[in-house]
Parts: structure tokens; sequence; C-alpha cells
């Protein structure tokens, strides 16, 4: 290597701009643009997504594939095992079982959307303000929930079930008396611990409103809790339905929701499994996609989670 | 603290006020009546008018009201019509251990196996171990648990012979229902210790006391846990409240004498005392149960201060 | 903290094991029978029931749960045999007046309740006072005061116990006077109502009767040794019972199982007896040698609301009726030894007329014809002005109850082309429904309380507490109301079969009041070895005959 004299003409000084020096070089990205991208990354949320969408697709289509609906009864075919004509089997009354379980899949899926959304609206809401404003106002706010608990939800059930008619909407009531206080109290408990925290005192100073720390600062950092909560609330709010409508609030024969499929075939569970079986499968499928959808979304959206 | 506490203690009994209340008034606007029509329709109007008497049902429901009231502060919960007779505190009472038995066992089997699938799958995060808790914890969640009773019942009682089939005749009796119900217990458990790990196993001080050579094992269960456990002990609440109280379908499946069916049949049958009882004794347990979990979110985390903070 | 919450956590476990400790029943018995080992030491028979026992006080006992442990502790006058007769029991015989108005009871010598106490005519009649009482717990005072002289005024405290018309001129004898000629009067005595209860132990107890086991006295094949209400009962053969030397069995234990599936698994496994099969489990073992049906005097029906929209019109309603195939129900749906009804009584029921059934004078009320149901429906519609009316079917929220309901939405879509939409709702919501009249058609049912059609046939009268179906007020209400009045009062068992008879066809056949289903039935699995374990047509179960081999 040959020997350089490096001597001081052979530099000038960069033209810098103070601007400059505060530029940030990598393109700007919201919060939900960022986490978007981190979740396309992840294969296997990106696997868990496609199923998903092929089960919500064939709730829709599924009963429109084969000739039979979900009510049409036949004594003469009661009880058959999965076969070309029925694919998934008929049940107790020789309907469909094919039919009745992708109906049932649309029903349960529409339930499971509510109890989320009631999750993410009122419970993430309720939990957070009671957390930030504290003292008084957290007090009384836990008191409501505690009465609303502890009033027998049955007899609010059976009372709605006299004054409206039996159906999803009057289900979709009885559930939302209570089906969102464990996630207000998950939010609540973590909001208590970050919200003496020095970034949120740092925003404080800055002046940001109450609104915008729960929305900017809090929630971000509670999505873990928020979006594994939201995915024990969607099985247990379909296993409630399964039994309100036993009751007879909710679905009346012959609507059918793969609670109720689920429920009705335990009972026939020593002679015709598949009619447990099958249902039982497709819950299972739904939760495990949720599940790693789930994660996903945490890993993507979780600021902590930031590498 | 003591003070708080006090405090809480007497929300509490404004709070069980206002729920028997609520309650009360509820019950008697649900249709029917505590006694069998298809009976009582039998007797003349003069003999019903006597029946109800002596019940006391033929008065207005706000005195009603507060003769039950009276009978409370007196320490007296009334009589059952549906099983008639029997006061609804030897019911409550009989009814309630084994229920609690077996809950505070799959309770506690619960949260030691779902303590540690999460602890595990954390530290060893997008492993074989990791997604082997995910889907213990979806299959938990979603089969239903009376399922899951089944299954046991069928091939630990019936086919292999290991464990009693059902009644309630000796400890043994207890496993398979607590078995069962822990399920769902590890499920939820091993869920939220797995995110709150995962975060906390990322900050800065974890780094420091790796670098200070401590065990792995220390780590974790000395300062990882402890700031992973928020979220578990709020659900831990909630679930011990919903186990405690009575899983129907499995102490069915077992014939636990236990407490799950009384809500539904006793609301069914219009069996005021008893059910009056129930809610008094579910929502007290339940403000007890959120008033220890405040207290050990404190406990836990010095950082948190339920009381105002003077700002 | 780590030491800390271990000790909690052991503290937790060790409570709730010492104080769930004393919860334990313990082992009951023995299993299902001594097989191998020679001679059987001690017989045993293992059976269940399917909820909690309410109450062992028989004056606060109404369902047959309760009846069921009841009927075996306890005795009266007469008892059921195996063919449904009522045989002399506590009583050895009794003499029946010319009018049917005096029954003259002569008790047994040497009758003891289990705690040496004598079982008197004036127990009897202590027992059946107290029953007679408005007040009385199980709301069953009408089975008494229905038929006794004064019984009813007594029960309105408008007269005094003198006046009842029950005489005790000595220890032994009874004599009983009746309102009106009542041929089933003998088999009213061997429902547990009638039963006698130890007075002064009664009183003595207080609050605490039957309570415990050690809370109650025995006069029946029976006593108790265990007893937890929500766990089930153990009875042991009773010393003191006048007949001991028949009671074959030593020990009979009946636990309380709510699971079906759970049962079954039981029986399998060798700790039950005998066990109900649901009906997707019959097919699988109707060729067993274990298995058998039964069909009790309960009958499912359709109870038309006739003053309603749409179900006032009495073309309407028979369409309905004959929509309905009820045979394909009882075999296909149902399945479990449930038989279609061929009217409202029972097939099998007394008609009062010696070696003749109720059934086989009445013949088949019910029928199922398609074109006949479209014919009725067009014509009905036509009288309603064209316009087909919207129908409702009110039902109970139980499983048995949604399936019938099911198949009867579609039986009226396949045959009449119409959606009749299903309400279920909780018992006590849809009796509220139907005793305020805002239904159309309610799946219901009736038990009948004692062998004879008019348990079945005067409810549809005025029923002091509402008319069932709004029946009344109409020619036909009336002319049926008279009917039933004029059976009351006839004392040829012939002549007032044949009443009956025509006011059953009155009112399904005629009037269409009530569309009968089905006789409820139920298919078991009897171990081959446990013999005459009946129930006889009330449901209850009768264990003075078993025995074990």
């Amino acid at each position: 290597m040959q020997n350089i004299e490096l001597t001081e003409d052979l530099f000038c000084p960069a033209e810098t701009d103070a601007s400059d020096r505060e530029k940030i070089s990598r393109p700007t990205r919201s919060a939900f643009q960022d986490g978007w991208i981190r979740l396309k990354q992840n294969k296997g949320s990106v696997i868990a997504l496609a199923i998903l969408l092929i089960l919500v697709a064939l709730a829709f289509l599924g009963p429109i594939l084969t000739k039979y609906n979900y009510y049409d009864t036949n004594y003469k075919a009661i009880f058959q095992t999965p076969n070309a004509e029925h694919w998934f089997g008929t049940d107790k009354f020789g309907r469909d079982e094919w039919s009745r379980v992708w109906y049932g899949t649309r029903i349960s899926l529409l339930i499971a959307v509510v109890a989320a959304a009631l999750d993410l609206v009122v419970g993430v809401t309720y939990g957070s303000i009671s957390a930030l404003l504290g003292g008084k106002v957290d007090s009384v706010m836990q008191r409501i929930i505690e009465v609303l608990i502890g009033i027998p939800n049955l007899i609010i059930v059976i009372l709605l079930m006299m004054i409206m008619p039996a159906g999803i909407g009057t289900l979709i009531i009885a559930m939302s008396i209570s089906g969102w206080v464990n996630m207000a109290r998950l939010v609540r408990a973590e909001i208590l611990k970050l919200k003496d925290q020095e970034f949120v005192l740092a925003a404080r100073i800055l002046g940001t409103s109450n609104k915008q720390i729960i929305l900017r600062h809090l929630i971000p950092n509670t999505v873990g809790v928020i979006v594994i909560n939201t995915m024990f609330t969607i099985p247990s709010a379909i296993f409630t339905e399964a039994f309100l409508s036993f009751i007879g609030i909710g679905l009346q024969e012959p609507k059918a929701s793969l609670g109720v499929l689920i429920n009705s075939g335990f009972q026939v569970i020593n002679s015709q499994v598949y009619l447990l079986f099958i249902p039982a499968v497709i819950i299972v499928l739904i939760m495990v996609c949720f599940s790693i959808l789930g994660d996903g979304l945490r890993d993507a959206f979780d600021p902590r989670m930031r590498i | 603290m003591r003070k708080y506490i006090i405090k809480r203690l007497v929300y509490l009994v404004i709070t069980l006020l206002v729920i028997a209340t609520a309650t009360f008034f509820l019950m008697h606007s649900l249709p029917g009546t505590p006694f069998d029509e298809d009976k009582i329709s039998n007797l003349s109007q003069e003999q019903q008018k006597q029946v109800y008497a002596s019940y006391g049902l033929d008065q207005p429901v706000y005195i009603q009201y507060f003769k039950y009231l009276k009978n409370i502060f007196q320490g007296d919960l009334g009589t059952s019509t549906l099983y008639t007779g029997q006061s609804v505190q030897s019911i409550l009472a009989a009814r309630i251990v084994p229920s609690a038995l077996v809950g505070i066992q799959a309770v506690l089997v619960g949260l030691l196996i779902g303590l540690f699938l999460g602890i595990v799958a954390a530290y060893r995060h997008n492993t074989s171990m990791d997604y082997l808790t995910m889907v213990i914890s979806v299959l938990g969640i979603s089969v239903p648990n009376f399922v899951v009773a089944a299954l046991l019942q069928y091939f630990f009682g019936l086919k292999w012979g290991l464990l009693p089939v059902a009644y309630w005749e000796s400890y043994a009796s207890s496993i398979l229902p607590s078995l069962a119900l822990s399920f769902g217990v590890i499920a939820q458990i091993a869920r939220f210790v797995r995110t709150e790990m995962l975060t906390v196993l990322q900050q800065d001080y974890i780094l420091m006391a790796k670098a200070k050579g401590i065990s792995p094992v220390k780590i974790l269960l000395r300062h990882a846990l402890r700031n992973s456990l928020l979220p578990v002990i709020t659900i831990l609440g909630s679930i011990t409240v919903n186990i405690l109280t009575g899983s129907l379908a499995v102490e069915s499946i077992y014939g636990v004498p236990g407490i799950g069916s009384l809500f539904v049949d006793t609301i069914k049958a219009n069996d005021y005392s008893t059910i009056l009882g129930l809610t008094l004794f579910y929502s007290a347990f339940y403000v007890v149960v959120i008033l220890l979990i405040d207290i050990l979110y404190c406990v836990i985390d010095p950082r948190i201060r339920l009381a105002p903070s003077k700002e | 903290m780590k030491k800390l919450t271990a000790v909690i956590l052991s503290a937790a476990m060790i409570l709730s094991a010492a104080t769930g400790c004393n919860s334990f029943t313990g082992k009951s018995g023995g299993t299902a029978s001594q097989t191998n080992s020679g001679e059987a030491k001690s017989t045993s028979v293992n059976l269940y029931l399917e909820n909690e026992i309410p109450t062992l006080n028989q004056f606060a006992a109404s369902d047959n749960i309760a009846f069921n442990v009841l009927n075996n502790i306890s005795e009266g006058l007469y008892r059921l045999d195996m063919n449904n007769q009522p045989q002399p029991a506590l009583a050895k015989d009794c003499k029946i007046s010319d009018d049917k108005l005096t029954y003259t009871f002569t008790l047994r010598d040497g009758l003891k309740f289990s705690n040496g106490d004598a079982i008197t005519s004036k127990v009897f009649k202590d027992t059946w006072l107290k029953q007679m009482a408005a007040d009385t717990p199980n709301n069953y005072a009408f089975i008494l005061t229905d038929y006794i002289v004064n019984a009813q005024e007594y029960s309105e405290k408008k007269a005094t116990a003198d006046q009842v018309g029950i005489q005790t001129p000595d220890d032994k004898t009874m004599v009983v006077k009746l309102k009106a000629p009542t041929p089933y009067f003998l088999s009213l005595t061997t429902f547990i109502p009638y039963y006698a209860v130890d007075m002064s132990f009664f009183e003595k107890q207080g609050k605490d009767y039957a309570v415990g086991k050690d809370n109650l006295v025995y006069s029946g094949p029976y006593m108790i040794s265990q007893y937890d209400a929500a766990a089930g009962v153990t009875l042991v053969k009773n010393p003191s019972y006048w007949d001991a030397a028949n009671v074959k069995v030593d020990s009979i234990s009946i636990k309380i199982i709510k699971e079906q599936s759970t049962a079954l698994n039981l029986y399998k496994a060798g700790q039950l007896s005998r066990v109900k099969l649901s009906s997707t489990d019959v097919p699988a073992y109707k060729s067993n040698k274990e298995f058998a049906t039964h069909s009790i005097y309960r009958t499912s029906f359709v109870q038309f609301n006739t003053t309603a929209e749409g179900t006032k019109n009495v073309n309407i309603r028979k369409a309905l009726s004959m929509a309905i195939d009820n045979g394909t129900l009882a075999s296909t749906i149902l399945n479990n030894g449930s038989e279609a009804a061929s009217g409202v009584v029972p097939t099998a029921m007394s008609s009062g007329v010696t070696g003749k059934t109720f059934g086989s004078l009445r013949g088949e009320l019910k029928t199922f014809d398609a074109a006949k149901a479209k014919e009725y429906w067009n014509k009905g519609v036509a009288e309603l002005g064209g316009k087909a009316p919207q129908l409702t079917l009110v039902l109970d929220d139980d499983t048995e109850n949604k399936d019938v309901g099911t198949f009867l939405q579609s039986q009226f879509k396949s045959v009449l082309g119409i959606d009749v939409k299903l309400d279920s709702k909780t018992k006590e919501a849809r009796r509220a429904l139907m005793k305020s009249s805002k239904y159309q058609m309610g799946l219901n049912a009736w038990g009948a309380d004692y062998d004879d059609p008019m348990t079945d046939l005067q409810i549809w009268t005025e029923n002091k507490n509402g008319f069932r179906g709004n029946f009344k007020d109409t020619d036909a209400a009336n002319a049926y109301a008279n009917l039933i009045t004029e059976a009351k009062k006839e004392t040829d068992n012939a002549k007032r079969a044949d009443i009956l008879v025509q006011a059953e066809k009155s009112l399904i056949s005629d009037n269409a009041v009530v569309a009968p289903l089905y006789y409820m039935g139920s298919a078991y699995l009897v171990k081959s070895n446990v013999k005459n374990l009946i129930e006889p047509n009330s449901g209850i179960l009768e264990l003075k005959y078993v025995t074990v081999q």
C-alpha cells in the first residue's frame, strides 16, 4: 500500500444544516403502519390469518355448496355418519350437519366479534379511566363492577327473556352486562402499574391531555394483556351463548351455533361421536388461529417488544 | 394501609346491601311462584291464601323486603321452598364444602403448572416448549370443560379403573373433577405469565442480573416472576370465584354434591330465600377476593398506590 | 415472599382437604351382587336418582324424587303390588258400605314405628288432619279435602277436627266418610300423602324433623342408615316392619347422579344395578338381555288456548292435531319406551270396570291424517277470513321438550306448509304465560295422581285457579263440565266409565282442546340378577319386592 500523505487541503468541511442533524432517516411510519409491517413478517400469523379467512368464507359459502339446508328434517335419515350425501352426517332429526355446522360458525363468529368488541371498547376504556383518574372515581367504578357481578346474571337474563323476543339481539344485551369486566380489571391493573412511571410523568409535563396519555402511551403498553384476554373472552362468550340458548334466550330451534351444537353433541357422545367432534374441532381451529394471530399482533404492536 | 382496608370493608357492606336490594326486587319480578302450580291450582282460593300467608308472600313486596333485611341482620337467612323446610344456611354450608375442595385443588394445581409452563415458554421463546405451551393453552380454553371431564371419566375411571368414576366417597373422588377444572386455569395463567415475562425478560435490569452472573433460575423466580404477576393475580381472582362457586357441568358428571347447580335450580324454582342467600354469599366472596387482590397489587408492585395520590 | 407463598399454599390445601374430608360419604354397601362366593351373605342393590332429594318430610314432599325414598321407608293403609293393584298393607282389610260412601279400615295387630311408638288409627287420623291443612308445605291438601266429608271446610278453618268425616272408635278401626262415591279411593290410600307419620315424634322434633336420619322414624320396609340430600341415601331393612320376613334385600344405596352418561359409565363398571338409557343409546342396547322399557301414567300433550288468535277456531285446532305423527315421535325422536298416546288418559289406566282398561273402552282418539289435516286447515283459514294465522308454541327449556318442539315444528311445516315459531322458556315462565292465557299452543304434561281417568279429565273444567285452555263459557265447555259432574255422582262403575269415555271424546275429537302426544316412558338396563325392581304406573320406586340372586 502506498503511503499517501494526508494534508489538510484534502479535506473540506461537509455541508451540514442544523436541521439536518434533527432529520430522521427512516421514512415516518405511524405506530399502526409499523405494527402492520412487522405483523406481515411473522409467518405464523400470516398462515393463521389465512386459515381464519378460509373458515369465514366457508361459514358463509358452506351451506350453499350442498343442496341441503340447516333446518329441513328427514326422519328416515337420522344419525347418519359422514358420507357422500351428507358430508358431515346428520343429526337426530335428519338435518344436514354440514349446513348446520357452517351456519353455526357464522353465528359463533358473530358472537366472537361482538364479545371482542365489547371487551375492547367498554372494558379497556372503563379500566383505563378507572385507573388513571384513581382515588374516588376508581373506587366508585370498581364498586359498580362489584354490583354488576353480584346480581345473578341468570335472573337478569330471564327477565330480559320475558320482555324481549328471543334472538341474537337479546343475547348480545345479556352478554354485555358483565362480559367486559375481566378486561376492565386487567387493564386497570396494568395502568396502575404504568401510570406512575417516568414516561407518563414526562408526557404530563409536556402537557399531554389525559386522553392522549391513555391512547398514545398507556394502551400500547398494555397491548399484550389486552390481546391475550380478548382471546379468552371469545370461547367463554361462545359457551355462555350456548348456555343461554339452552335456557331459551337467544337462538331458538332450528337455529344453532357451534356452542349449541357442541352441547347437543355431548349428549350423544356415547354413540354419535362425530356430532361433538366436528364442531369442537372447528372451535379449536378458530381459537388456534386467533391465538397465533393474537400473539403476532402483540409481537407487532407492543412497543416494548421493539428490537 | 389499615385505614384503607377499613374503608374498603365499609364499602363491602354497602355494596352487599345494594346487590341484595337489587336482587330482591328483580327476583320478585320473575315469572312464576315458589310453588308447584300444578298442585297449588287444585286448592281453593281460600286454601291458597293461607299458603301464601304462611310464607309471608301475601304482603306487598317492600314490606317483605324490610322483613328480610331485619332477618339478615339477626343472622337468619330464611328457609328454602325448593328444599322444603331446610334452612338456607344448612344448605349452603353442606353444598359449598365439596365445591370448595375441588375448586381450591383445581386453582392450586392450575396455578403451579400454569406458572411453570408460562415461565419456561417465555424463557425459551419461539422454541418447541413455547409452541407446546401455546397448544396446551388453546386446547385448555377452547375445549369445554365437560368434554375434558367426560374423557377423563371414561379413561381414568371406566377403562383403566384407576380413579373413581363418580360419587363423593373418599378423597380420591375429588381428583378427577379437580383435574378437569384445572385445564382452563392452566391455559389462562400460562398465557398471561408468558406474555408478561416476555416483556420483563427484555428489560435492562434482567440483563444486568445476567451480567452479574446470577443463575437463570434465580433470575426467573426472584426478579422476573414478581414483575409478571400483575395480570395473573387479577385473573386469579375471577378464576377462583368462578371455580369455587361450582362448575355445574363438571359436578354433574362426577356426581359431586356441590353448589354448582344450586343457582340455576333455585332461580328456576323461584326459591327466593335461597337465591338471596347464594347471592349474598357469592357477592361477599367476590368483593373480598377483589379486596385481597388490590392489596396484593401493592405488595407485589410497590409502585402502585391505590389511595389517592397527593398530587 | 417465596416462603410465605409456600406456607399459604400448603395451608390452603391441608385446610380444604381436612374440611372436605368430612363431607365424603364413604363407600356405599358393596357392589351390585354377590356372585361367585357361594351364598349371598348380605345382598344389596345400587340405584340412583336424577336430582337432589328436596326433603324427607312427608308434609313437605311433593315431587317424585322425594317420593321415591318416602315410599320405601313409610307405609299407608294399602300398598300397590307388582300388578298395580292396591293390597292391604298397614290395614288388614277394608269394608266398603253399599252406598260406596263409608270405608271401614281395620289395622293389623302389633304395628309399630321403628322407635317403638304404636301405629294406631289415631295416628292416621292426626296425620291426615295435618295434611289437610291448607298451608301444609307440599300443597297436597286437595288429595284429602276433595274426597273426605268436611275436610275442605276444616282446611279453610270453617270446621273443627271432630266434624271431619274420620272416626276412630278404637285403636285398630278407622271409619272414613266420603263426599261422593270414589272407585279409586283405595288406590288413593297407596299414595304418600296418605301414609302414616308418627305425629308425637313429629311434634317433638319441631324444626329438626327429617333433617337427618335420626330425625325420622320408619314404618316401611326399609330404614335410613345414611342420608345426605345432595349425595344420596342408604336404606337398610327395617326390623320393626310388619312384613319384614318378605323383604329380601338387606341394603339399598340410592345416590344422586344428574348426568346420564355418568350413570351409564357406573352401570358398566358394575356400580349400579339399573340405569336409564337416553334415546340415542337405545338402539345400541335394544337387543341386550338386560334391556327393558316401562311407561308411566304421565301424558304429554299440546294444549290449545281456545280463545286466542288463530287457535280459537276449532278447525285450525283439529288440523294442527291431525298433522302430528306421534307414532314417529315416540319411535324415532324419543325412542325410549314412550308410547304414542291415543288419548289424554293413559291406555292402561283402569276404568273402574273390572277387567277392562280405560283404553279398551275408549279406543283411538288421536289420529294422524295429513290429507284431512290440510282439509281442516283450509276450512279454518277460510273461516278466519282467508289469512293463515301466525302461530307460536311455548314449551319448557329441557331437552326432551325441545326435541318434541322441533319435531312438531317440522311436522307443521311439512304437512300444513306453515312456519310455527318455537318459544322455549323456563318452566315457571311457561306456566305463568299459560296461566294468564298469553299463549296459543303450549307443550304441557300431566302425571296421574291416582289410577282413575278422573285425574286426567277433571282438570279441563273449572280447576279452582284457572281454566286450562280457557275451555269455558261455550256450549261445548259447559256440556263437558256437566259430564264430569255427572260422573262424579254416578255409583255404577260401568255407567261412569261410559260417561268418562264420552267426555274424553268431546275434549279431544270434537273440540280439539288437547292434542295428546305420548305417554312418557323410559328404557332401562337392569342387571339380570336383580328382580322385581318395579316402578308402578306412578313412576315411584317400589322396593319392597326386590330380590337379588
